[in-house]
């Protein structure tokens, strides 16, 4: 590419090459990958739960909810094919045993917390909570691209692949939103 | 990798172009190669990016998909 990165105009992601998954441990298994993403999935829910309880405007608030739906369904597909692979119809401990993680503490892509993040968001406005939401998914999108060459599987390479294509749209929403201003 | 590749055209494409191509394709059909250093890599790099340092392309180029367009930066 010509003039490289600095001539990029686009979206970047940030952190490592294994930032997200190294955060947690490096998640080797693929069902250690699939909690990963359930966890992530279920810190940007959260998130956006919470963002449409907070804005004000409706434009703002159905773009939260529908974000937040859409990673709810994002958990369901992932659960799915948790037990698929697992054998097992419910495992109260996904997926914070297979991650070996505290129970009560909530992530976001990147390995931020979000209790953090919503106390960030207290004071900010829209612009900068959709901007963060943009770079959120940036990173989701990066995240489940390098997953999706990571994990084995066709099936769980499908569930990637339509997870990462899914946050791209997420991404133009957002975009969308912060270009209309 | 033989001799004759060090011979092989190499097209250098504008950013946009790259944005284009990168927005109407999906990630299985290309190859997306950051060259730079781990910290440069870690600071920021294009969504999906693979990293492979320069100095380590001669003995990890087999990773890449040789049926798939490469593209570096």
């Amino acid at each position: 590419m010509e003039g490289g990165i600095h001539a990029w105009k686009g979206l970047r992601a940030t952190g490592a090459p294994e930032a997200g998954m190294a955060y947690f441990d490096p998640a080797k298994k693929a069902e250690e990958l699939i909690a990963l993403a359930w966890m992530l999935e279920e810190g940007s829910c959260k998130f956006y739960l919470e963002m449409g309880k907070k804005e004000k405007s409706p434009e703002a608030v159905a773009l939260f909810r529908e974000l937040s739906d859409d990673e709810e369904k994002h958990k369901a597909a992932l659960f799915n094919i948790y037990q698929r692979r697992s054998g097992k119809d419910s495992d109260p401990g996904f997926p914070r045993s297979l991650l070996s993680l505290e129970s009560g503490v909530d992530y976001l892509e990147g390995g931020i917390f979000l209790k953090k993040a919503l106390e960030w968001a207290q004071g900010k406005g829209l612009k900068d909570i959709l901007e963060f939401s943009v770079s959120l998914e940036v990173n989701a999108i990066d995240l489940y691209i390098k997953m999706e060459r990571k994990v084995e599987g066709k099936e769980a390479k499908e569930v990637f692949q339509a997870l990462s294509n899914q946050e791209r749209n997420h991404l133009k929403r957002l975009t969308a939103a912060l270009e209309k201003g | 990798m033989g001799i004759l590749d060090y011979f092989k055209p190499v097209d250098t494409w504008p950013p946009e172009k790259v944005r284009q191509f990168l927005d109407e394709k999906s990630p299985q059909e290309y190859n997306l190669v950051d060259v730079r250093t781990p910290k440069e890599y870690e600071q920021e790099h294009l969504p999906g990016a693979r990293l492979i340092p320069v100095g380590e392309l001669e003995t990890r180029w087999k990773e890449l998909d040789r049926k798939k367009p490469t593209i570096t930066y």
